[in-house]
């Protein structure tokens, strides 16, 4: 498999993970487990059927065409953000189980770790998920094929290219 | 009801704080290592210690911009020192840096006082360097 780089639409990124923690934090306060299963269902669906941002939808069909979040494209590849997409869903599933089980402290636990990772990858432009993969690769584990863009420390959001602004995605 | 739904916002606001409170520290820590490396200053005056590598475009079309802006707005009073780290890949592992465009604001004695990772504007780093009393 080739190393290329894409061009990836980060806006449609920071948007799934600005709705993930605003769903995650109300289901917190209102006492909503169902948040957490239907954040679970939405990551776990884009990551792995639709291979999109789980809720970039709503920058697809409305933030963008409204014109209120600009594209913001960088030359990235979308697998390693695919498979963080997938483990914060599995790390919402199993909160589900817990919260199914009767365990609901270790439910919001593991929901307010997805939080704190969304987050992060939000405002600092890490992403832990994508880190995780770069590290596999290293350790040339089959199926993560991909190296971190040069100039990039690995999980780090890449120099963005202003030139390729107005591409879209 | 009323009440749990307060005691939970109560506790997202506290996680939140404490988060906040987290990223406050590395930050910290990561001017506490820069101030164990001696920095690549030449003058008894506020730097700013800026790297970048040559395939950074923010760095070339952004960043540079408001260094100078910032350098022309304050003349001789400060020194500007910018850093290839993929030609000095000791120096920005020594200043732990982990993105580009990262700038420090350093004070007289070369200490960092100010990291910024990311793209800077030049009204920040302005605030910054007037932080080191200029």
């Amino acid at each position: 498999m080739s190393n290329q780089l894409i061009p990836v639409d980060h806006a449609a990124m920071r948007v799934h993970q600005a709705v993930l923690i605003l769903l995650l934090i109300l289901g917190f306060v209102l006492s909503q487990p169902i948040l957490v299963l239907v954040c679970c269902l939405v990551m776990l669906l884009g990551a792995i059927v639709l291979r999109k941002p789980g809720f970039g939808f709503i920058y697809t069909w409305i933030l963008k065409p409204g014109g209120f979040v600009k594209p913001d494209i960088i030359q990235d590849h979308r697998e390693p953000h695919l498979f963080a997409q997938g483990v914060g869903g599995v790390f919402l599933l199993a909160a589900s189980v817990f919260f199914i089980v009767g365990l609901p402290l270790w439910g919001w636990v593991l929901s307010w770790v997805v939080t704190g990772l969304a987050a992060l990858n939000l405002i600092a432009g890490f992403c832990v998920g994508c880190a995780m993969y770069y590290w596999l690769n290293t350790l040339r584990v089959p199926g993560f094929s991909r190296t971190a863009p040069k100039g990039s420390f690995p999980g780090m959001r890449p120099p963005r290219d202003p030139q390729s602004h107005s591409t879209g995605a | 009801m009323e009440n749990e739904v307060f005691l939970r916002l109560g506790m997202t606001i506290a996680i939140v704080a404490a988060g906040l409170l987290v990223y406050r520290l590395v930050t910290i820590l990561v001017l506490a290592r820069a101030s164990r490396t001696s920095a690549p200053v030449r003058s008894q005056k506020p730097a700013i210690l800026y790297f970048t590598t040559p395939d950074c475009a923010p760095c070339r079309t952004v960043q540079r911009p408001a260094i100078m802006q910032t350098k022309h707005i304050l003349g001789e009073k400060i020194e500007v020192v910018e850093i290839n780290a993929q030609e000095q890949p000791d120096l920005a592992r020594q200043w732990g840096i982990l993105s580009v465009p990262t700038t420090f604001i350093l004070d007289r004695n070369g200490k960092p006082v100010h990291v910024n990772h990311g793209v800077t504007p030049a009204k920040k780093l302005l605030r910054q360097i007037r932080d080191t009393g200029i």
